[in-house]
């Protein structure tokens, strides 16, 4: 994103920022989820792969803040790493993604005609499927690794963005004002950079952000299927699995907490992203 | 009108046939392939080679690729590695509790969203509708996942209420329709949540839009009562909207939100998706990718069928 | 007479971000039974609200204070149900832009018929032979053939026409309607007023009609009543009001509207004051040229000495001639050297064309357009929606493909490539509609006007900053403007940031489309000065396009008309005003609004 872009956006959010409560809440439950995902499993000495068969499945107490698993490990020791897990694939993920979506985006919304309905029909065809189908059919095809997951979450989570991006360069890109550019010797690299980018920012920002939220979802989803993070790495979503394996037995203090974080994550996206919206969302 | 029909439908097939043949030539160039998962992955070279021999993977994938459209053409869909038997006799065995499972939610859902809609569009802005909002946000945000778990952990394990997973009840023979419905309530309850977080709200705001047009002011200098205004003028126009969003989500129907068939342990589509997954047996990976990329295409051209029915601008584009 | 209307001191106030703010401000008027009464003002001057306030129509958190006597009942103290049976049935209302002010996707005849048995009863056959009996007095074509049709199977025109009917079906007393030929081609707005006024005297309709075109009031209205900043300031006999206006504001806006003839438009200095930011005392006294101290002192109480009263302090005495009609005066006739030559230009656009058909071929929206333009001249370009004459603006633009040839200063332009084509293409800037549109919502002023100083390169920031300073004061704005952004100035301010941005690239031409019509008379009139007065400098060449024949008149040394991508007739603006050829632009003129020159 250019410079003069960023500084426009920044300008029109410091003023806004305090006035919104969405947003205000979604950026402190952003910066809670973040610590806990980075900086949290740091500060945590327990290991989380310590087997205590002694003390498997025992609800909170003293020893064990938020109880242990039916093999005996520390409950929030994995909670924490499984947190960093989750994390450290998500973002990744969204962050390519998303560099896909803009750029598929642009090409098809500034390109030829021809290379547009090019683009689209690819992209129909890709959005003809419920992404999570996409996935397990790919997850199912490669061999699993973070990376490798990180790769499959970014490959294919692109498609609605794409087509938003596309969407909307389309609808700006014949308004007047970028006509009149043209008209003082505008070139088409600077039609996008200047003026394109500067009114689509906003657009962008908040979709990144809500693909954030979307990305820990697709995440925790495919390692609660059991086709995400491996055992024996843990992620909140292969945790809730596990825990849901023995829900007979009634384990609230497993299922709970990364179920809540996750929550926590998706929230904290959402907020943030309508907040954005809230503030940018009228200005077009 | 008909013209329309035709030439959306012709653009899909040939979407159609583009997305077969990616996912097809994808699973078949992907290193391992299915011998590896049927022998596991310590198999010797010689028994991969002879089970490909078998099963024909050894053919070129132009020719396998030629060979399983051709069959394809024959309403064979191929034969799961795994379970032994013809995809298509298993299809449908697993689409048909689908189907029911997702016919019942999606009628659920859909009504319960046009109450919650009417009335974030009507209160807009005050008490009723920031309620439903927040609710809106709050189950937007939830994982399904979670949901499924928290009700089986209350309404199962608990307090015993109802059956945790399954289709039926094994351990009662006699177990009949009623016993089928029990097993529907916890997934059905989980879907129809979700759905109606987002179906809702879209309802919610094109009835608030609608209602600011200018022909709702027309129709109160007419002296028409709000509710004639509501039901006759506002409802058709924002139910389109809905419709459309309706028939996007129509392959959900079959392939019934993998997660939460597979939470339940519940017999669908999805579930049936998974479990191929997991065990990699490709053909049967693919004709349900094929199945629903039909039904998309399917919903899509019902919704712009309905729409064209409530909208008569639709039909001259 | 018993008036079918009388509002006594009616006042509204509405929400606007979290406080009340007044609108309109002690309203008084009476319209008696088939009267046709004007309620006039520029935006902002509450003139909508009054007529949403009759109706009891106004946003939710509007206030109202004052009566509403209709028929001797005070609407204002009606109760809902009350109002519904008000609505419609006493009082009809017929909305600006009928296409979203009737329901898409319900058929006329319902939403005539609708309007019919809400009131009345009667089955659904009854109903639709009352649509059809109205459908068949607005003048609807074969009427019986069109009841199951949709409203965007009409023209603008014809839906306009349905929208009346519909507010016919009842026979109110009074009939509301507020701007209704806006947005209409000329032609067609004659037909709808033409409508309105028969209809109200067959009818014995009194009519309260609320615009902002003084022409139309003139051609039709009995009386009228002018609002300024939610305040009245002069109301009376319609024909007196032209001959003798006596508010200083009535009199400089008949002065800024232009009219076929005219050498100089007056303007209004200042701009139309917020709700919020009224002044005390008479409103208008900040940009009065008459007014005194005691104007700021109170809200001037109206005075009878003259045939209309007006609430002002320093009325005009009926004997003086009003300042405007000493303006009118011939264009002398000027000599231009050659810039910009136009041969047998055509543009046609292509249809979509699906994954399997080809592209359809439309008919050409401009074929064989040819003429040539001076230095410094004005060519105006006049005819309705669809003529061609935005193509013809874009093509010479270099926008869009075109066929023929198009040559600048001896360059064609189908000759060029690359950078020189470039800088040729530079020097024929543009001026759009919509001045918020042509500017990036989020760059500065500055930053906007700046944008081809820096395309063209060759200044450093220091000089940059200078010339945007000294272009802003060209324009006649503050140079302070800089640091804000589009969204924070008003119409006529933005539309001159676009004039500035456009001289910021030393054009030689300026092809204008549609320059003023989004704008309030008085600052149109603001806008065509200034367009001329840097004409005359710079000895800029424009292509003036316009749907408003006063308007281009007033502007341009020639003018072509087109009609269906065609010159059907083009020619010196005075001898084609006054001996028009072709039976198109006879019509055209007729149709065009403008002001009856003053007796003398």
């Amino acid at each position: 994103m250019s410079e003069a872009a960023m500084l426009s956006l920044s300008k029109s959010l410091g003023g806004r920022l305090a006035g919104n409560a969405t947003l205000k809440a979604g950026l402190v439950l952003s910066g809670l989820i973040l610590f806990l995902g980075f900086v949290a499993p740091f500060l945590d000495p327990v290991n989380p792969y310590t087997i205590h068969p002694s003390h498997a499945l025992q609800a909170p107490n003293g020893q064990f803040l938020f109880g242990t698993d039916e093999l005996g490990r520390d409950a929030l020791a994995l909670l924490l790493s499984g947190g960093f897990t989750t994390l450290i694939v998500a973002l990744p993920a969204a962050l390519l993604a998303f560099f896909i979506g803009v750029t598929y985006g642009f090409l098809s919304g500034l390109g030829p005609a021809w290379l547009d309905r090019l683009l689209m029909r690819l992209l129909d065809v890709v959005l003809a499927l419920p992404s999570l189908i996409v996935l397990l059919f790919f997850a199912a095809l490669v061999p699993q690794s973070n990376f490798n997951l990180i790769l499959l979450l970014g490959l294919i989570s692109w498609p609605s963005l794409a087509r938003l991006v596309r969407n909307e360069v389309l609808a700006q890109r014949g308004r007047d004002f970028m006509l009149a550019a043209r008209q003082s010797g505008a070139s088409s690299a600077y039609l996008a950079r200047v003026h394109l980018l500067r009114v689509i920012a906003p657009i962008l920002v908040v979709n990144g952000t809500f693909m954030i939220g979307d990305s820990v979802l697709a995440t925790s989803a495919l390692s609660f299927l059991g086709l995400g993070v491996q055992p024996p790495q843990e992620s909140w979503g292969s945790l809730l699995q596990g825990a849901l394996d023995i829900a007979a037995l009634d384990p609230w203090w497993l299922i709970l907490p990364p179920g809540l974080l996750i929550f926590g994550a998706l929230l904290a996206a959402s907020l943030t992203g309508q907040g954005l919206l809230q503030i940018w969302g009228n200005k077009r | 009108m008909m013209k329309m029909i035709l030439r959306r439908l012709a653009s899909s097939c040939l979407s159609l046939f583009i997305l077969v043949a990616l996912v097809f030539f994808l699973a078949h160039l992907t290193p391992g392939g299915p011998a590896y998962s049927i022998l596991g992955q310590k198999a010797t070279p010689e028994s991969v080679a002879q089970l490909n021999q078998r099963l024909g993977l050894d053919q070129p994938l132009l020719k396998q690729f030629g060979l399983w459209i051709w069959h394809l053409l024959h309403g064979e869909l191929g034969y799961s590695y795994l379970l032994n038997r013809p995809v298509g006799q298993l299809l449908w065995v697993y689409e048909r509790n689908t189907l029911i499972f997702y016919t019942v939610s999606i009628i659920i859902s859909t009504a319960l969203s046009i109450a919650l809609g009417l009335i974030q569009g009507v209160w807009f802005g005050r008490w009723p509708a920031k309620l439903i909002g927040a609710f809106q946000l709050g189950f937007y945000a939830l994982p399904p996942f979670f949901v499924a778990a928290m009700l089986i952990l209350w309404f199962a394990v608990d307090v015993h209420w109802l059956p945790a997973s399954g289709i039926i009840d094994l351990r009662d023979p006699h177990a009949g329709i009623a016993s089928f419905a029990a097993h529907l309530v916890l997934p059905v309850t989980t879907v129809s949540l979700l759905t109606v977080s987002s179906l809702s709200r879209y309802f919610g705001e094109a009835v608030h839009e609608e209602l600011g047009k200018d022909y709702v002011r027309t129709a109160r200098a007419k002296g028409v009562s709000f509710a004639s205004i509501l039901f006759r003028h506002v409802m058709r126009n924002a139910l389109r909207p809905l419709i459309t969003i309706l028939g996007l989500s129509f392959p959900y129907i079959f392939t019934g939100g993998v997660i939460v068939e597979s939470v339940f342990n519940y017999p669908g589509l999805g579930w049936l998706m998974w479990r191929s997954a997991l065990s990699q047996d490709y053909p049967i990976l693919i004709a349900i990718v094929l199945v629903i990329g039909v039904l998309t295409v399917l919903g899509n051209l019902l919704a712009d069928l309905v729409n064209g029915l409530l909208d008569p601008r639709a039909s001259y584009e | 007479m018993n008036a079918v209307l009388e509002i006594k001191n009616l006042s509204v106030t509405l929400k606007r971000g979290g406080r009340d703010v007044t609108i309109l401000d002690q309203l008084n008027l009476r319209i008696a039974p088939g009267e046709m009464q004007a309620l006039v003002g520029e935006s902002g001057s509450g003139k909508t609200i009054a007529a949403l306030a009759i109706m009891r129509l106004l946003p939710p958190g509007a206030a109202i204070t004052g009566e509403i006597l209709l028929n001797g009942e005070n609407l204002a103290a009606a109760v809902e149900p009350r109002m519904r049976q008000v609505r419609g049935k006493s009082v009809a209302m017929v909305f600006q832009n009928p296409l979203a002010a009737l329901n898409p996707s319900r058929t006329i005849a319902a939403q005539i018929g609708e309007a019919w048995r809400v009131h009345q009863g009667g089955s659904a056959a009854q109903a639709r032979a009352r649509a059809l009996e109205l459908l068949d007095e607005v003048g609807i074509p074969d009427p019986k053939n069109r009841l199951n049709d949709y409203p965007h199977q009409f023209s603008g025109g014809m839906r306009q026409r349905v929208m009346i009917a519909m507010s016919l079906a009842c026979s109110p007393h009074l009939l509301i309607a507020d701007e209704p030929t806006t947005g209409l081609d000329p032609l067609i707005a004659q037909q709808i007023m033409t409508l309105i006024a028969r209809l109200r005297r067959e009818r014995d309709m009194a009519v309260l009609f609320v615009t902002h075109d003084l022409s139309v009031v003139q051609e039709h209205a009995d009386s009228i009543h002018v609002l300024y900043a939610g305040r009245s300031v002069e109301w009376g006999a319609a024909a007196a009001f032209f001959q003798h206006p006596r508010h200083p504001y009535s009199e400089a806006l008949l002065g800024s509207v232009a009219r076929l003839g005219q050498a100089r438009l007056r303007n209004i200095p200042g701009n139309l004051p917020e709700p919020e930011q009224r002044p005390p005392g008479c409103r208008f006294a900040p940009r009065c040229a008459y007014a005194s101290a005691v104007c700021s002192t109170a809200y001037p109480p109206a005075d009878a000495q003259g045939a209309t009263l007006a609430a002002c302090f320093h009325p005009l005495p009926r004997t003086a001639r009003p300042a405007f009609a000493e303006t009118l005066a011939p264009r002398p006739a000027r000599n231009f050297a050659p810039l910009l030559d136009v041969t047998d230009l055509g543009v046609r656009y292509r249809g979509a064309g699906g994954w399997f058909g080809a592209a359809r071929r439309l008919p050409p929206s401009l074929a064989e357009v040819s003429f040539r333009l001076g230095r410094g001249e004005c060519l105006g370009v006049v005819g309705e929606s669809g003529s061609g004459k935005s193509s013809l603006g874009r093509a010479v633009l270099q926008m869009i493909e075109y066929d023929g040839q198009v040559t600048l200063d001896g360059h064609d332009f189908h000759a060029m490539a690359g950078r020189a084509k470039r800088d040729l293409r530079r020097k024929i800037q543009v001026v759009f509609q919509d001045p918020r549109e042509s500017m990036n919502p989020r760059m500065t002023i500055g930053e906007v006007i700046a944008e081809p100083l820096r395309l063209r390169g060759g200044l450093n920031n220091a000089a940059r900053r200078a010339r945007v300073e000294a272009l802003l004061g060209q324009v006649g704005l503050n140079p302070e403007m800089a640091a804000r952004h589009p969204g924070d100035v008003s119409g006529g301010q933005a539309q001159r940031i676009a004039i500035a941005r456009a001289l910021a690239a030393e054009p030689e031409l300026i092809v204008l489309d549609e320059p003023t019509s989004a704008l309030d008379v008085s600052t149109q009139a603001m806008l065509l000065n200034l367009l001329k007065d840097l004409s005359l400098k710079h000895a800029l060449s424009y292509i003036l396009i316009s749907h408003d024949f006063a308007v281009v008149s007033y502007m341009s040394d020639r003018i072509a008309v087109l009609n269906a991508g065609r010159i059907v007739e083009m020619n010196e603006t005075a001898a084609l005003l006054s001996a028009p050829r072709a039976a198109y632009t006879r019509a055209l003129i007729g149709a065009a609004p403008q002001l009856q020159p003053m007796q003398a």
